[in-house]
Protein backbone atom coordinates (compact mmCIF):
# COMPACT_ATOMS: atom_id res chain seq x y z
CA UNK A 1 0.00 0.00 0.00
CA UNK A 2 1.45 3.30 -1.00
CA UNK A 3 1.86 6.18 1.44
CA UNK A 4 -0.94 8.25 -0.07
CA UNK A 5 -3.46 5.40 -0.22
CA UNK A 6 -2.59 4.47 3.35
CA UNK A 7 -3.15 8.06 4.48
CA UNK A 8 -6.54 8.40 2.82
CA UNK A 9 -7.64 5.03 4.22
CA UNK A 10 -6.65 6.22 7.68
CA UNK A 11 -8.65 9.44 7.26
CA UNK A 12 -11.64 7.46 6.08
CA UNK A 13 -11.61 5.21 9.15
CA UNK A 14 -11.26 8.25 11.44
CA UNK A 15 -14.21 10.06 9.93
CA UNK A 16 -16.37 6.95 10.04
CA UNK A 17 -15.62 6.47 13.73
CA UNK A 18 -16.48 10.08 14.37
CA UNK A 19 -19.84 9.65 12.63
CA UNK A 20 -20.67 6.55 14.71
CA UNK A 21 -19.84 8.45 17.88
CA UNK A 22 -22.21 11.25 16.89
CA UNK A 23 -25.04 8.78 16.25
CA UNK A 24 -24.44 7.11 19.60
CA UNK A 25 -24.62 10.38 21.55
CA UNK A 26 -27.76 11.38 19.67
CA UNK A 27 -29.38 8.09 20.76
CA UNK A 28 -28.38 8.68 24.40
CA UNK A 29 -29.97 12.10 24.16
CA UNK A 30 -33.24 10.69 22.83
CA UNK A 31 -33.41 8.13 25.68
CA UNK A 32 -32.81 10.80 28.33
CA UNK A 33 -35.52 13.05 26.85
CA UNK A 34 -38.00 10.13 26.78
CA UNK A 35 -37.34 9.29 30.43
CA UNK A 36 -37.74 12.91 31.52
CA UNK A 37 -40.96 13.22 29.56
CA UNK A 38 -42.39 10.04 31.15
CA UNK A 39 -41.53 11.25 34.66
CA UNK A 40 -43.15 14.60 33.98
CA UNK A 41 -46.39 13.22 32.59
CA UNK A 42 -46.94 10.20 34.88
CA UNK A 43 -45.42 11.04 38.25
CA UNK A 44 -45.39 14.81 38.49
CA UNK A 45 -48.60 15.38 36.57
CA UNK A 46 -50.65 12.37 37.70
CA UNK A 47 -50.00 12.16 41.44
CA UNK A 48 -52.45 13.71 43.90
CA UNK A 49 -49.77 15.59 45.83
CA UNK A 50 -52.18 17.05 48.38
CA UNK A 51 -53.09 13.60 49.75
CA UNK A 52 -49.56 12.41 50.33
CA UNK A 53 -48.97 14.88 53.12
CA UNK A 54 -45.77 14.89 55.10
CA UNK A 55 -43.13 12.18 55.24
CA UNK A 56 -44.34 11.44 58.75
CA UNK A 57 -47.85 10.61 57.57
CA UNK A 58 -46.47 8.24 54.95
CA UNK A 59 -44.70 6.30 57.68
CA UNK A 60 -47.76 6.41 59.92
CA UNK A 61 -49.82 4.85 57.16
CA UNK A 62 -47.24 2.11 56.67
CA UNK A 63 -47.07 1.48 60.42
CA UNK A 64 -50.73 0.50 60.47
CA UNK A 65 -49.71 -2.77 58.79
CA UNK A 66 -47.83 -3.77 61.95
CA UNK A 67 -47.99 -5.85 63.99
CA UNK A 68 -49.45 -8.78 62.02
CA UNK A 69 -52.84 -10.02 63.19
CA UNK A 70 -51.97 -13.54 64.35
CA UNK A 71 -55.54 -14.36 65.35
CA UNK A 72 -56.13 -14.87 61.62
CA UNK A 73 -53.71 -17.78 61.44
CA UNK A 74 -56.22 -20.60 61.93
CA UNK A 75 -58.43 -19.27 59.15
CA UNK A 76 -55.52 -19.06 56.75
CA UNK A 77 -54.65 -22.74 56.55
CA UNK A 78 -57.42 -23.70 54.17
CA UNK A 79 -56.98 -20.84 51.65
CA UNK A 80 -53.19 -21.35 51.73
CA UNK A 81 -53.56 -25.00 50.76
CA UNK A 82 -56.18 -24.00 48.20
CA UNK A 83 -53.81 -21.48 46.64
CA UNK A 84 -51.10 -24.09 46.41
CA UNK A 85 -53.50 -26.55 44.79
CA UNK A 86 -54.74 -23.96 42.30
CA UNK A 87 -51.14 -23.43 41.21
CA UNK A 88 -50.38 -27.16 40.98
CA UNK A 89 -53.56 -28.17 39.16
CA UNK A 90 -53.46 -25.11 36.91
CA UNK A 91 -49.89 -25.93 35.89
CA UNK A 92 -50.72 -29.59 35.27
CA UNK A 93 -53.73 -28.72 33.14
CA UNK A 94 -51.68 -26.24 31.13
CA UNK A 95 -48.95 -28.86 30.63
CA UNK A 96 -51.49 -31.16 29.03
CA UNK A 97 -53.13 -28.44 26.94
CA UNK A 98 -49.74 -27.13 25.81
CA UNK A 99 -48.87 -30.42 24.10
CA UNK A 100 -51.23 -30.07 21.11
CA UNK A 101 -50.57 -26.33 20.97
CA UNK A 102 -46.81 -26.78 20.73
CA UNK A 103 -47.27 -29.59 18.21
CA UNK A 104 -49.35 -27.25 16.01
CA UNK A 105 -47.04 -24.30 16.52
CA UNK A 106 -43.73 -26.03 15.77
CA UNK A 107 -42.95 -25.16 12.17
CA UNK A 108 -41.14 -28.41 11.37
CA UNK A 109 -43.71 -30.95 12.62
CA UNK A 110 -47.03 -29.07 12.46
CA UNK A 111 -49.59 -31.44 10.87
CA UNK A 112 -50.81 -29.12 8.12
CA UNK A 113 -48.74 -25.95 7.92
CA UNK A 114 -51.13 -23.45 6.26
CA UNK A 115 -53.86 -24.10 8.86
CA UNK A 116 -52.51 -25.67 12.04
CA UNK A 117 -49.42 -23.47 12.36
CA UNK A 118 -51.37 -20.17 12.57
CA UNK A 119 -53.86 -21.81 14.95
CA UNK A 120 -51.06 -22.86 17.29
CA UNK A 121 -49.35 -19.47 17.16
CA UNK A 122 -52.70 -17.71 17.63
CA UNK A 123 -53.58 -19.65 20.79
CA UNK A 124 -50.11 -18.88 22.10
CA UNK A 125 -50.48 -15.14 21.58
CA UNK A 126 -54.01 -15.06 22.97
CA UNK A 127 -52.93 -16.90 26.10
CA UNK A 128 -49.99 -14.62 26.74
CA UNK A 129 -51.58 -11.30 25.93
CA UNK A 130 -54.49 -11.64 28.36
CA UNK A 131 -53.58 -11.03 32.01
CA UNK A 132 -54.33 -13.77 34.57
CA UNK A 133 -56.74 -11.47 36.42
CA UNK A 134 -58.68 -10.95 33.19
CA UNK A 135 -58.72 -14.71 32.59
CA UNK A 136 -59.96 -15.03 36.18
CA UNK A 137 -62.80 -12.58 35.56
CA UNK A 138 -63.78 -14.44 32.39
CA UNK A 139 -63.89 -17.84 34.10
CA UNK A 140 -65.62 -16.56 37.25
CA UNK A 141 -68.42 -15.28 35.08
CA UNK A 142 -68.42 -18.55 33.13
CA UNK A 143 -68.27 -21.17 35.91
CA UNK A 144 -68.94 -19.19 39.10
CA UNK A 145 -66.88 -18.37 42.19
CA UNK A 146 -64.32 -20.67 43.80
CA UNK A 147 -61.07 -22.43 43.05
CA UNK A 148 -62.15 -23.97 39.75
CA UNK A 149 -62.16 -20.72 37.70
CA UNK A 150 -58.78 -19.98 39.31
CA UNK A 151 -57.38 -23.25 38.02
CA UNK A 152 -58.73 -22.55 34.54
CA UNK A 153 -57.40 -18.99 34.54
CA UNK A 154 -53.92 -20.09 35.64
CA UNK A 155 -53.77 -22.81 33.02
CA UNK A 156 -54.97 -20.56 30.22
CA UNK A 157 -52.34 -18.00 31.14
CA UNK A 158 -49.57 -20.65 31.24
CA UNK A 159 -50.30 -22.41 27.95
CA UNK A 160 -48.72 -19.64 25.92
CA UNK A 161 -45.42 -19.62 27.78
CA UNK A 162 -44.98 -23.40 27.94
CA UNK A 163 -46.04 -24.07 24.37
CA UNK A 164 -43.96 -21.20 22.98
CA UNK A 165 -40.76 -22.49 24.54
CA UNK A 166 -41.64 -26.10 23.75
CA UNK A 167 -42.41 -25.30 20.11
CA UNK A 168 -39.11 -23.47 19.83
CA UNK A 169 -37.30 -26.47 21.33
CA UNK A 170 -39.03 -28.70 18.77
CA UNK A 171 -37.89 -26.43 15.96
CA UNK A 172 -34.31 -26.72 17.21
CA UNK A 173 -34.09 -30.51 17.48
CA UNK A 174 -31.53 -32.60 15.66
CA UNK A 175 -33.35 -34.00 12.58
CA UNK A 176 -31.03 -37.02 12.40
CA UNK A 177 -32.86 -39.31 14.84
CA UNK A 178 -36.18 -38.42 13.15
CA UNK A 179 -34.78 -39.59 9.86
CA UNK A 180 -33.53 -42.80 11.46
CA UNK A 181 -36.87 -43.55 13.11
CA UNK A 182 -38.74 -42.76 9.89
CA UNK A 183 -36.48 -45.12 7.95
CA UNK A 184 -37.53 -48.07 10.14
CA UNK A 185 -41.05 -47.78 8.74
CA UNK A 186 -42.45 -45.98 11.80
CA UNK A 187 -45.58 -43.84 11.45
CA UNK A 188 -45.70 -40.10 12.15
CA UNK A 189 -46.83 -40.54 15.75
CA UNK A 190 -44.03 -42.99 16.45
CA UNK A 191 -41.54 -40.58 14.90
CA UNK A 192 -42.74 -37.93 17.35
CA UNK A 193 -42.70 -40.36 20.29
CA UNK A 194 -39.17 -41.60 19.61
CA UNK A 195 -37.52 -38.80 17.68
CA UNK A 196 -39.00 -35.59 19.06
CA UNK A 197 -40.15 -36.16 22.64
CA UNK A 198 -36.89 -37.53 24.10
CA UNK A 199 -35.07 -34.53 22.69
CA UNK A 200 -37.39 -31.89 24.15
CA UNK A 201 -38.36 -33.55 27.43
CA UNK A 202 -35.73 -31.77 29.57
CA UNK A 203 -36.72 -28.37 28.19
CA UNK A 204 -40.41 -29.12 28.67
CA UNK A 205 -39.99 -30.25 32.28
CA UNK A 206 -37.69 -27.33 33.09
CA UNK A 207 -40.30 -24.90 31.80
CA UNK A 208 -43.01 -26.74 33.70
CA UNK A 209 -41.17 -26.22 36.98
CA UNK A 210 -40.44 -22.59 36.20
CA UNK A 211 -44.08 -22.01 35.31
CA UNK A 212 -45.28 -23.76 38.47
CA UNK A 213 -43.14 -21.40 40.51
CA UNK A 214 -44.68 -18.40 38.74
CA UNK A 215 -48.18 -19.86 39.07
CA UNK A 216 -47.90 -20.00 42.86
CA UNK A 217 -47.49 -16.21 42.76
CA UNK A 218 -50.37 -15.87 40.32
CA UNK A 219 -52.63 -18.10 42.41
CA UNK A 220 -52.20 -15.81 45.43
CA UNK A 221 -54.02 -12.99 43.67
CA UNK A 222 -56.74 -15.02 41.94
CA UNK A 223 -59.01 -14.46 44.95
CA UNK A 224 -59.18 -10.72 44.21
CA UNK A 225 -61.67 -11.53 41.45
CA UNK A 226 -63.34 -14.36 43.37
CA UNK A 227 -61.35 -17.20 41.87
CA UNK A 228 -60.32 -18.83 45.16
CA UNK A 229 -57.29 -18.96 47.41
CA UNK A 230 -55.50 -16.46 49.62
CA UNK A 231 -56.39 -13.49 47.46
CA UNK A 232 -59.96 -13.56 48.74
CA UNK A 233 -58.82 -13.42 52.39
CA UNK A 234 -56.41 -10.64 51.43
CA UNK A 235 -59.19 -8.66 49.82
CA UNK A 236 -61.48 -9.17 52.81
CA UNK A 237 -58.87 -7.91 55.29
CA UNK A 238 -58.23 -4.90 53.10
CA UNK A 239 -61.88 -3.85 52.83
CA UNK A 240 -62.33 -4.36 56.60
CA UNK A 241 -59.35 -1.98 57.15
CA UNK A 242 -57.69 -4.78 59.15
CA UNK A 243 -54.17 -3.92 58.00
CA UNK A 244 -52.58 -6.30 60.52
CA UNK A 245 -54.55 -9.09 58.84
CA UNK A 246 -53.24 -7.99 55.45
CA UNK A 247 -49.70 -8.41 56.79
CA UNK A 248 -50.54 -11.91 58.01
CA UNK A 249 -51.81 -12.87 54.57
CA UNK A 250 -48.66 -11.45 53.01
CA UNK A 251 -46.59 -13.63 55.37
CA UNK A 252 -48.57 -16.67 54.23
CA UNK A 253 -47.93 -15.68 50.59
CA UNK A 254 -44.21 -15.31 51.28
CA UNK A 255 -44.23 -18.78 52.82
CA UNK A 256 -45.89 -20.26 49.72
CA UNK A 257 -43.54 -18.46 47.35
CA UNK A 258 -40.65 -19.78 49.42
CA UNK A 259 -41.94 -23.32 48.90
CA UNK A 260 -42.07 -22.58 45.17
CA UNK A 261 -38.46 -21.38 45.15
CA UNK A 262 -37.16 -24.39 47.07
CA UNK A 263 -39.29 -26.84 45.11
CA UNK A 264 -38.20 -25.51 41.73
CA UNK A 265 -34.54 -25.50 42.82
CA UNK A 266 -34.62 -29.20 43.64
CA UNK A 267 -36.87 -30.04 40.70
CA UNK A 268 -34.49 -28.41 38.25
CA UNK A 269 -31.52 -30.18 39.82
CA UNK A 270 -33.29 -33.53 39.41
CA UNK A 271 -33.77 -32.94 35.67
CA UNK A 272 -30.17 -31.92 34.94
CA UNK B 1 -33.93 -61.15 -10.20
CA UNK B 2 -31.79 -58.48 -8.56
CA UNK B 3 -32.66 -57.47 -4.98
CA UNK B 4 -32.70 -53.78 -5.89
CA UNK B 5 -33.25 -52.26 -9.28
CA UNK B 6 -32.74 -48.55 -9.81
CA UNK B 7 -33.77 -47.16 -13.20
CA UNK B 8 -33.06 -43.67 -14.46
CA UNK B 9 -33.31 -42.04 -11.04
CA UNK B 10 -33.64 -38.27 -11.18
CA UNK B 11 -34.02 -35.63 -8.52
CA UNK B 12 -33.87 -31.91 -8.03
CA UNK B 13 -34.62 -30.33 -4.66
CA UNK B 14 -36.23 -27.20 -5.99
CA UNK B 15 -38.11 -26.75 -9.22
CA UNK B 16 -35.57 -24.36 -10.71
CA UNK B 17 -32.52 -25.74 -8.89
CA UNK B 18 -29.84 -27.96 -10.35
CA UNK B 19 -30.52 -31.63 -10.97
CA UNK B 20 -28.74 -33.60 -8.23
CA UNK B 21 -29.13 -37.01 -9.84
CA UNK B 22 -29.27 -37.09 -13.62
CA UNK B 23 -30.69 -40.48 -14.48
CA UNK B 24 -28.76 -43.05 -12.43
CA UNK B 25 -29.40 -46.77 -13.01
CA UNK B 26 -27.89 -49.86 -11.40
CA UNK B 27 -28.78 -53.24 -9.92
CA UNK B 28 -27.86 -54.73 -6.56
CA UNK B 29 -27.71 -58.52 -6.37
CA UNK B 30 -28.43 -60.70 -3.36
CA UNK B 31 -24.82 -61.05 -2.20
CA UNK B 32 -23.44 -57.65 -3.17
CA UNK B 33 -21.53 -55.21 -1.03
CA UNK B 34 -21.95 -52.16 -3.20
CA UNK B 35 -19.78 -49.11 -2.60
CA UNK B 36 -20.83 -45.74 -3.99
CA UNK B 37 -17.82 -43.48 -4.31
CA UNK B 38 -17.36 -40.00 -5.67
CA UNK B 39 -16.38 -36.46 -4.72
CA UNK B 40 -18.45 -34.54 -2.17
CA UNK B 41 -21.53 -33.03 -3.73
CA UNK B 42 -21.78 -35.83 -6.28
CA UNK B 43 -25.18 -36.90 -4.89
CA UNK B 44 -24.15 -40.00 -2.93
CA UNK B 45 -26.24 -39.25 0.16
CA UNK B 46 -29.18 -38.14 -1.94
CA UNK B 47 -29.02 -41.40 -3.90
CA UNK B 48 -29.11 -43.50 -0.72
CA UNK B 49 -31.98 -41.46 0.69
CA UNK B 50 -33.98 -41.84 -2.50
CA UNK B 51 -33.98 -45.62 -2.15
CA UNK B 52 -36.23 -45.56 0.93
CA UNK B 53 -37.75 -42.22 -0.11
CA UNK B 54 -36.52 -40.15 2.81
CA UNK B 55 -35.96 -37.88 -0.17
CA UNK B 56 -38.60 -38.01 -2.89
CA UNK B 57 -37.18 -38.62 -6.36
CA UNK B 58 -38.68 -36.68 -9.27
CA UNK B 59 -38.29 -39.40 -11.82
CA UNK B 60 -37.18 -42.96 -12.38
CA UNK B 61 -38.01 -46.22 -10.73
CA UNK B 62 -36.84 -48.09 -7.64
CA UNK B 63 -37.77 -51.75 -7.36
CA UNK B 64 -37.05 -53.79 -4.23
CA UNK B 65 -37.60 -57.54 -4.70
CA UNK B 66 -40.14 -56.96 -7.41
CA UNK B 67 -42.07 -54.24 -5.58
CA UNK B 68 -42.02 -50.77 -7.08
CA UNK B 69 -41.13 -48.40 -4.25
CA UNK B 70 -41.49 -45.23 -6.27
CA UNK B 71 -45.26 -45.36 -6.77
CA UNK B 72 -46.26 -46.61 -3.33
CA UNK B 73 -48.70 -44.73 -1.10
CA UNK B 74 -47.80 -43.68 2.43
CA UNK B 75 -48.97 -46.87 4.06
CA UNK B 76 -47.28 -49.21 1.60
CA UNK B 77 -44.10 -47.15 1.79
CA UNK B 78 -43.92 -47.61 5.56
CA UNK B 79 -44.24 -51.34 5.11
CA UNK B 80 -41.51 -51.26 2.45
CA UNK B 81 -39.20 -49.23 4.68
CA UNK B 82 -39.28 -52.03 7.23
CA UNK B 83 -37.39 -54.09 4.68
CA UNK B 84 -34.56 -51.58 4.39
CA UNK B 85 -32.22 -51.07 7.32
CA UNK B 86 -30.28 -47.82 7.38
CA UNK B 87 -27.00 -46.84 9.02
CA UNK B 88 -26.06 -43.16 9.29
CA UNK B 89 -22.97 -41.01 9.34
CA UNK B 90 -23.97 -39.27 12.57
CA UNK B 91 -25.38 -42.52 14.04
CA UNK B 92 -28.73 -40.78 14.63
CA UNK B 93 -29.46 -42.61 17.86
CA UNK B 94 -32.02 -41.25 20.28
CA UNK B 95 -29.49 -39.83 22.73
CA UNK B 96 -31.60 -39.89 25.86
CA UNK B 97 -32.79 -43.47 25.41
CA UNK B 98 -31.06 -46.65 26.53
CA UNK B 99 -29.00 -48.76 24.15
CA UNK B 100 -31.64 -51.50 24.33
CA UNK B 101 -34.50 -49.13 23.48
CA UNK B 102 -32.48 -47.71 20.61
CA UNK B 103 -31.97 -51.16 19.11
CA UNK B 104 -35.64 -52.03 19.69
CA UNK B 105 -36.69 -48.85 17.87
CA UNK B 106 -35.67 -50.73 14.72
CA UNK B 107 -38.86 -52.76 15.23
CA UNK B 108 -41.15 -49.72 15.32
CA UNK B 109 -42.56 -50.58 11.91
CA UNK B 110 -43.90 -53.83 13.37
CA UNK B 111 -45.37 -52.72 16.70
CA UNK B 112 -48.45 -50.54 17.05
CA UNK B 113 -48.34 -46.92 18.14
CA UNK B 114 -49.80 -47.66 21.56
CA UNK B 115 -47.41 -50.51 22.26
CA UNK B 116 -44.45 -48.44 21.12
CA UNK B 117 -45.56 -45.63 23.47
CA UNK B 118 -45.36 -48.05 26.39
CA UNK B 119 -42.22 -49.63 24.89
CA UNK B 120 -43.99 -53.00 24.98
CA UNK B 121 -41.99 -55.02 22.50
CA UNK B 122 -42.57 -58.75 21.97
CA UNK B 123 -40.20 -61.02 23.89
CA UNK B 124 -38.76 -62.32 20.63
CA UNK B 125 -37.71 -58.77 19.68
CA UNK B 126 -35.97 -58.22 23.00
CA UNK B 127 -34.19 -61.54 22.67
CA UNK B 128 -33.09 -60.70 19.15
CA UNK B 129 -31.91 -57.26 20.28
CA UNK B 130 -29.79 -58.87 22.98
CA UNK B 131 -28.31 -61.34 20.48
CA UNK B 132 -27.38 -58.50 18.15
CA UNK B 133 -25.87 -56.42 20.95
CA UNK B 134 -23.85 -59.48 21.93
CA UNK B 135 -22.63 -59.76 18.34
CA UNK B 136 -21.53 -56.13 18.16
CA UNK B 137 -19.88 -56.50 21.56
CA UNK B 138 -22.20 -54.26 23.54
CA UNK B 139 -24.03 -56.82 25.68
CA UNK B 140 -22.73 -55.10 28.81
CA UNK B 141 -24.08 -51.72 27.71
CA UNK B 142 -27.75 -52.66 27.44
CA UNK B 143 -28.95 -50.20 30.08
CA UNK B 144 -26.49 -47.41 29.30
CA UNK B 145 -27.91 -44.29 27.73
CA UNK B 146 -26.84 -43.75 24.13
CA UNK B 147 -25.18 -40.41 24.94
CA UNK B 148 -22.78 -42.17 27.30
CA UNK B 149 -21.20 -44.17 24.47
CA UNK B 150 -18.19 -43.40 22.31
CA UNK B 151 -18.54 -42.83 18.57
CA UNK B 152 -17.56 -46.36 17.62
CA UNK B 153 -19.92 -47.85 20.18
CA UNK B 154 -22.77 -45.66 18.95
CA UNK B 155 -22.25 -46.80 15.40
CA UNK B 156 -22.36 -50.41 16.58
CA UNK B 157 -25.74 -49.68 18.19
CA UNK B 158 -26.75 -48.20 14.82
CA UNK B 159 -25.73 -51.43 13.10
CA UNK B 160 -27.77 -53.49 15.56
CA UNK B 161 -30.77 -51.21 15.06
CA UNK B 162 -30.60 -51.63 11.29
CA UNK B 163 -30.23 -55.41 11.45
CA UNK B 164 -33.04 -56.02 13.95
CA UNK B 165 -35.38 -54.94 11.16
CA UNK B 166 -34.38 -58.19 9.42
CA UNK B 167 -34.04 -56.15 6.27
CA UNK B 168 -33.72 -57.29 2.67
CA UNK B 169 -31.31 -54.47 1.97
CA UNK B 170 -28.93 -52.43 4.07
CA UNK B 171 -28.52 -48.74 3.19
CA UNK B 172 -25.36 -47.31 4.67
CA UNK B 173 -24.58 -43.59 4.50
CA UNK B 174 -20.94 -42.68 5.20
CA UNK B 175 -20.67 -44.98 8.23
CA UNK B 176 -17.11 -44.05 9.04
CA UNK B 177 -16.85 -40.29 8.52
CA UNK B 178 -17.39 -39.47 12.19
CA UNK B 179 -14.88 -42.09 13.38
CA UNK B 180 -11.12 -42.32 13.61
CA UNK B 181 -9.34 -44.51 11.01
CA UNK B 182 -8.85 -47.61 13.13
CA UNK B 183 -12.42 -47.68 14.43
CA UNK B 184 -13.67 -46.88 10.94
CA UNK B 185 -12.08 -50.09 9.67
CA UNK B 186 -13.53 -52.09 12.60
CA UNK B 187 -17.00 -50.73 11.86
CA UNK B 188 -16.71 -51.58 8.15
CA UNK B 189 -15.56 -55.09 9.03
CA UNK B 190 -18.54 -55.47 11.34
CA UNK B 191 -21.03 -54.25 8.73
CA UNK B 192 -19.53 -56.63 6.18
CA UNK B 193 -19.50 -59.74 8.37
CA UNK B 194 -22.90 -59.16 9.91
CA UNK B 195 -24.57 -58.45 6.60
CA UNK B 196 -23.01 -61.58 5.17
CA UNK B 197 -24.25 -63.67 8.11
CA UNK B 198 -27.75 -62.24 7.66
CA UNK B 199 -27.58 -62.66 3.88
CA UNK B 200 -28.38 -58.99 3.27
CA UNK B 201 -26.91 -57.02 0.37
CA UNK B 202 -25.37 -53.67 1.26
CA UNK B 203 -25.48 -50.36 -0.56
CA UNK B 204 -22.88 -48.22 1.09
CA UNK B 205 -21.84 -44.74 0.16
CA UNK B 206 -18.38 -43.92 1.31
CA UNK B 207 -15.95 -41.19 0.35
CA UNK B 208 -12.89 -43.09 1.62
CA UNK B 209 -11.74 -44.87 -1.54
CA UNK B 210 -9.35 -47.16 0.25
CA UNK B 211 -12.05 -48.53 2.55
CA UNK B 212 -14.43 -48.81 -0.39
CA UNK B 213 -11.99 -50.92 -2.39
CA UNK B 214 -11.14 -53.03 0.62
CA UNK B 215 -14.65 -54.07 1.59
CA UNK B 216 -16.84 -53.91 -1.51
CA UNK B 217 -17.24 -56.35 -4.37
CA UNK B 218 -18.86 -53.77 -6.66
CA UNK B 219 -18.37 -50.06 -7.08
CA UNK B 220 -20.42 -47.22 -8.49
CA UNK B 221 -18.57 -44.02 -9.25
CA UNK B 222 -20.77 -40.94 -9.10
CA UNK B 223 -19.74 -37.56 -10.39
CA UNK B 224 -22.05 -34.57 -10.32
CA UNK B 225 -25.17 -36.75 -10.41
CA UNK B 226 -23.96 -38.93 -13.25
CA UNK B 227 -22.83 -42.53 -12.99
CA UNK B 228 -19.25 -42.61 -14.28
CA UNK B 229 -18.38 -46.16 -13.37
CA UNK B 230 -20.24 -49.34 -12.47
CA UNK B 231 -18.40 -52.62 -12.13
CA UNK B 232 -16.61 -55.11 -9.95
CA UNK B 233 -14.18 -53.66 -7.43
CA UNK B 234 -11.30 -55.48 -9.10
CA UNK B 235 -11.81 -53.43 -12.26
CA UNK B 236 -11.23 -50.11 -10.48
CA UNK B 237 -7.79 -48.76 -11.30
CA UNK B 238 -6.05 -45.44 -11.16
CA UNK B 239 -7.53 -44.15 -14.40
CA UNK B 240 -11.12 -44.84 -13.29
CA UNK B 241 -10.50 -43.03 -10.01
CA UNK B 242 -8.92 -40.14 -11.90
CA UNK B 243 -12.02 -39.92 -14.03
CA UNK B 244 -14.47 -40.08 -11.11
CA UNK B 245 -12.58 -37.47 -9.12
CA UNK B 246 -11.59 -35.35 -12.13
CA UNK B 247 -13.87 -32.47 -11.23
CA UNK B 248 -12.87 -32.26 -7.61
CA UNK B 249 -11.42 -28.91 -6.70
CA UNK B 250 -10.44 -27.73 -3.27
Amino acid sequence: MSEAVYGSKFQQILSRRKKHKAIRYALYGVVVILVLFSIESTIIGDTDWDRIGTIGSVFRALARFLPPDFSLFAQLLKPTIETFMIACLGTMLSLILAIPVSWFAAYNITPYRPITYPIGRGIMTLSRSVHEIVWGLIFVSAVGLGAFPGILAISMRSIGFISKLTAEAIEDIDPGPLEAIRSTGANQLQVILYGVIPQILPVYLGNAIFQWDINIRRATIMGLVGAGGLGLTFHRQLVMYNYGGVTTVIIAILFLVGIGEVGSYYGRKAIL
Amino acid sequence: MPTLEVNDLRIRYTRSGPEILKGVSFNVEKDDFFAIIGPSGAGKSTLIRCINRLVEPNGGQIILNGKIITNMGKHELRAARRNMGMIFQEFNLVERMSVMDNVLSGRLGYVGTFRSFLRWYPRSDIQRALELLEKVGLADFVDKRADELSGGQRQRVGIARALIQQPQLLLVDEPTSSLDPKIARDVMRMIKSMSQDAGVPVLCNIHDVQLALEFSNKVIGLQDGVKKFDGPTGAVDKSTLDEIYAMEVL
